[in-house]
Formats: C-alpha cells, sequence, structure tokens
C-alpha cells in the first residue's frame, strides 16, 4: 500500500516541479530555470548519495556510451516544459507530453523488434490519437489568458 | 470539423508539448540503459550533471532575454529537489509488486489530477485555467490509450 501511495506520489511531484519551474521561467527564461534545476538537482542527489552511499557501485564503464545522453535531452526538456506550462498549463502539457511518450515509445518498441500485442498497441494509440484531436478541434482553449 | 476555431499558436504549442514527450522516451532509454550498469543514484547523477553543464552551454551560446528583471521567489529555483525527490519514490515502487508498469499508471494518474487541480487553482503563481468538458474527453481517451500500452502492449507478445 505504501508504495501506491509512493507512485501516485512520483507524478504529483513531477507536475510540482514543472510547475515551479514553470515559475521560475516567467521570471527568467525556460532554459536558466532548466539550469537552477538540473543544478539543484545534482547538489541534492550528490547529498543523498553521499549518505546513502553506493553512487559508484556497479560497473557504469561499461555502459555504452550513448547511455550518457540523458543529460542533455533532460535540459531540453525541462526547458520545453517550463515553457509550455505558462502557455497551455499544466494539464494540456502534462496530457500532450504523456500523449508524445506513449506514442514514441510504441514506435522505439517497433523499431527495436520489441515483441508486443498489436491489438493493444493499436487500440491504446488509436484512443491517444483520437484524445489529442477532441483537444485539438476545440476553439482555444476558454481560460483566463486569451490567446 | 472544426477547423476554423483552431489557433495556429494552438497548434505549435501542441505539437511541440508531444515532441517533448518523445524526449521523454529518449531519457527513460537512456537512464534506463545507464541504471543497468550503475546504481539508481549513479543513474539520476550523470544526467544532473551532464544537464547542468549542457544548459550552461545552452545558455552561453543562446543568450535568452529574460522575461522580466524581477527575481524569481527563492522557492522557485527549488523545482530540481521535487524531481529528485520522484527518482526516489519511483525507484522504490518500481521494485515492488507494484512494477514498472503498475509504477507508471499511478503516476500519470497522479500527475494528470494534480495538473488539473493546480490549473483550476492556479497554484505556484501560473495562470489559472478552468478546464473544459472537451479536456476531461480529451484526458479520459488519452489516459485510457496510455492504460492499454502499459499493461497489455508488451510481453504479450
Amino acid at each position: 500500500m505504501i508504495f501506491v501511495i509512493f507512485a501516485v506520489l512520483g507524478g504529483v511531484l513531477v507536475s510540482v516541479s514543472r510547475q515551479i519551474n514553470g515559475r521560475l521561467a516567467l521570471s527568467s527564461s525556460a532554459m536558466e530555470a532548466s539550469f537552477w534545476n538540473h543544478l539543484v538537482g545534482l547538489i541534492f542527489i550528490t547529498v543523498i548519495a553521499v549518505f546513502a552511499g553506493g553512487l559508484f557501485a556497479g560497473t557504469p564503464a561499461a555502459a555504452p556510451w550513448w547511455a550518457y545522453l540523458g543529460g542533455p535531452v533532460g535540459v531540453v526538456f525541462i526547458a520545453a516544459g517550463s515553457w509550455l506550462i505558462v502557455r497551455i498549463g499544466a494539464a494540456q502539457t502534462a496530457m500532450l507530453i504523456i500523449a508524445g511518450q506513449m506514442i514514441s515509445g510504441v514506435l522505439l518498441d517497433v523499431a527495436m523488434g520489441t515483441g508486443g500485442n498489436l491489438l493493444a498497441r493499436v487500440t491504446g494509440v488509436g484512443l491517444i490519437v483520437a484524445g489529442m484531436w477532441v483537444s485539438a478541434s476545440g476553439k482555444t482553449q476558454k481560460a483566463n489568458d486569451k490567446t | 470539423m472544426s477547423a476554423p476555431a483552431i489557433n495556429p499558436y494552438r497548434i505549435f504549442h501542441f505539437l511541440a508539448a508531444f515532441g517533448t514527450g518523445g524526449l521523454l522516451t529518449l531519457m527513460v532509454l537512456f537512464n534506463g540503459t545507464l541504471a543497468q550498469f550503475g546504481s539508481l543514484f549513479f543513474s539520476s547523477w550523470v544526467p544532473h550533471l551532464t544537464g547542468t553543464v549542457a544548459a550552461l552551454a545552452f545558455l552561453a551560446v543562446l543568450r535568452p532575454k529574460r522575461a522580466s528583471t524581477v527575481r524569481a521567489p527563492l522557492w522557485a529555483y527549488l523545482g530540481g529537489i521535487s524531481g529528485g525527490v520522484t527518482v526516489m519514490l519511483t525507484s522504490a515502487s518500481m521494485n515492488s509488486a507494484l512494477a514498472l508498469s503498475g509504477t507508471i499508471a499511478l503516476g500519470l494518474a497522479g500527475q494528470m489530477t494534480f495538473s488539473l487541480f493546480a490549473d483550476m487553482r492556479g497554484l505556484f503563481g501560473l495562470p489559472q485555467r478552468t478546464p473544459q468538458m472537451r479536456d476531461y474527453s480529451a484526458f479520459g481517451l488519452i489516459i485510457l490509450g496510455s492504460l492499454i500500452l502499459i499493461f497489455f502492449g508488451q510481453g504479450s507478445a
């Protein structure tokens, strides 16, 4: 039961993080918000890892070189999220990022030849595309902004 | 259908957000691969380290204009802590009976519910928005599609 709370809270914190970064982007820029997000996160994880130990456990040198590219991709990811959340809101941002993650995940699985259920994949992607279409075909989101 | 109502800026934001989701897939692949060789701490520590360097490089090259001369409140600099805690919570629940699919599904639910609530209240100094019926329908379809992919899309080949 505690893990259910952990998992849900993890999702809530993803949203909180995006909102805090979005607020910072409002006063600076999306890229600056991304920089602070990474620097503060780095300090935080370093402190925790020093206390918990095991930062360099395993055989990290054996990992393929491209596995080390998550950082630069993450910088663009956080900057984009901070830029978007101010413009289209937390819910729309989250919804479209989820849609993009899910569909690109299926494409990646297909490209890498990971086995999967074709019917489920077609149904899942179809529902997501339908949801995006429902959202896009509406008038501009009625909100307290005027765009 | 109601094509004339579509605002071109909205479509641009829409596509940008969708593409951003694709970046997340790459991050999961890269960081997850790193976690197979090093510890979970390491697989979160490395991208934060290289990300900090990459962000500095981007800032030096792009020199983005600051939106305001007024400093943001101090708490606005702490988004990274929330991200760091997320890594720990999700790694803990991934290794429980929930496994990866359960963790992702519950995480999506938490993220959507809290985002809707935050929009309604205008939390953290962001613009307040009232989701419409159409938004709820779109969310419902996307979450349902995601759940099908998470629980039935893989493994049962």
